[in-house]
């Protein structure tokens, strides 16, 4: 845990509602090893594994859950971004309790109303969720082109922010 | 010692029992007897007797409560000596972190399922707000972050008052979680970092924010914490491979 963690910990209990942006961990010069997630069929894309970052072009990952209602007010900006970002690997990916009474369906639906046009999948074995250290939605990590990350954050975002991201990257 | 003071020293503690911290247990052993796990990383060499809530090694106390998704009573201890037991302490109207420990912990529980171990462990979260949290909340609040409410193995426990919920869960003979409700009652939920779904936020004049400690207990069956999961919602691949080490410490 880093000194920065630590303070935004105590700073979010002491502002439970406020509008604490909380940086997550450093960037590093390290590329991050590709993941598996679990793509599911939503608007029309095929079921199936789904790796990522890719190599060779930027990357956008947004972590989210259907339960999450800053994550549904995020969405409208990752899209504005895809929209002029060029050649950039979108994804999104759940890390929530799927089976019970969340569905892979249910998923697709939250997607189908809130998501934009690219991959969206389930972190079914939490591998994702360990190798990007998510401890809370919704989550954006940027990847360059060589699955370096250069920027990771939680909290709600702007399509400002996400473009000066993908800018760096 | 007065309410507010006993709050923020809990919820200054608690930041210092950070779970996962990067730094190695500087204790040099400190392993409890009653765990199968070691003491957690912490950045800071904290003593467990020295915080406010059952932190690492340290037994859980026992309150019978009502289950009102299962119409009956249970006890904080009922299940030891069967089960491992995850306890966190939540409102519903939460729009901070209680998404997202509800959400850990129905996580867990799928974990369970898929693992066949579903009836070897229980979930415990206790709400502290009892007078808005009817079992119909209670439900929807359980099914909007994931759970499965209906299964025997989500306990979700309601204090029959206020006066109870603080008895239970704030005092220091309870599980000193410090809660208190925010200044101004109607606190604004919009931008915090790990919200997740706020219960009926359009309710007017209902919403009500409470400043509180964070806390997730992993607790074994021998009714030992295991871990103490503090301030900051844990990640849940952490629970689960934290869970099933302690199984296979049983084993």
């Amino acid at each position: 845990m880093r000194r920065r963690d630590f303070l935004a910990g105590i700073g979010g209990l002491a502002v439970v509602g406020g509008g604490a942006v909380v940086a997550t961990r450093s960037q590093t010069d390290e590329s991050v090893e590709p993941v598996t997630v679990e793509r599911i069929d939503a608007d029309g894309d095929p079921a199936g594994d789904l790796r990522l970052p890719e190599r060779g072009r930027p990357t956008l990952l947004t972590v989210f859950a259907t339960w999450c209602s800053v994550c549904r007010r995020t969405m409208p900006e990752v899209v504005a971004v895809h929209d002029d970002a060029g050649d950039t690997q979108f994804v999104s990916v759940t890390n929530e309790a799927i089976g019970q009474t969340t569905t892979r369906a249910d998923v697709a639906d939250w997607w189908e109303s809130y998501g934009g046009p690219w991959p969206v999948a389930v972190d079914t074995d939490l591998e994702l969720t360990a190798a990007f250290d998510v401890r809370a939605v919704p989550h954006t990590v940027v990847l360059d082109s060589t699955n370096r990350i250069v920027y990771d954050e939680q909290g709600e975002k702007s399509a400002a922010e996400l473009r000066d991201a993908l800018a760096s990257a | 010692m007065q309410r507010r003071s006993f709050l923020t020293s809990a919820a200054f503690l608690s930041g210092i029992a950070v779970a996962g911290c990067v730094g190695s247990g500087a204790e040099g052993g400190g392993g409890s007897e009653d765990t199968v796990l070691g003491p957690p990383d912490r950045e800071y060499d904290v003593d467990p007797a020295d915080l406010a809530y059952p932190a690492y090694g340290q037994p859980i106390p026992d309150f019978t409560l009502p289950s009102p998704l299962h119409d009956r009573a249970v006890s904080t201890r009922e299940y030891v000596g069967e089960r491992e037991t995850l306890l966190t302490f939540v409102f519903t109207r939460c729009g901070g972190p209680c998404p997202a420990q509800t959400a850990a912990l129905a996580r867990t529980q799928a974990a369970a399922a898929e693992g066949g171990y579903a009836d070897e462990v229980v979930f415990m979260p206790i709400t502290f707000d009892p007078a808005y949290d009817t079992a119909g909340r209670i439900r929807e609040f359980s099914e909007i972050n994931g759970a499965d409410p209906t299964a025997a193995n989500w306990q979700f426990l309601r204090p029959e008052t206020p006066e109870r919920a603080k008895a239970v869960v704030g005092s220091e003979s309870g599980f000193a979680v410090g809660f208190e409700e925010a200044e101004g009652g109607h606190g604004g939920h919009g931008g915090s970092p790990d919200q997740g779904e706020v219960l009926e936020p359009e309710a007017a004049g209902e919403e009500q924010s409470f400043v509180h400690t964070n806390l997730l207990l992993l607790v074994n069956r021998d009714g030992f914490v295991e871990r103490a999961y503090s301030p900051q919602p844990p990640r849940p691949d952490i629970v689960i491979t934290d869970l099933e080490a302690v199984r296979e410490g049983y084993e």
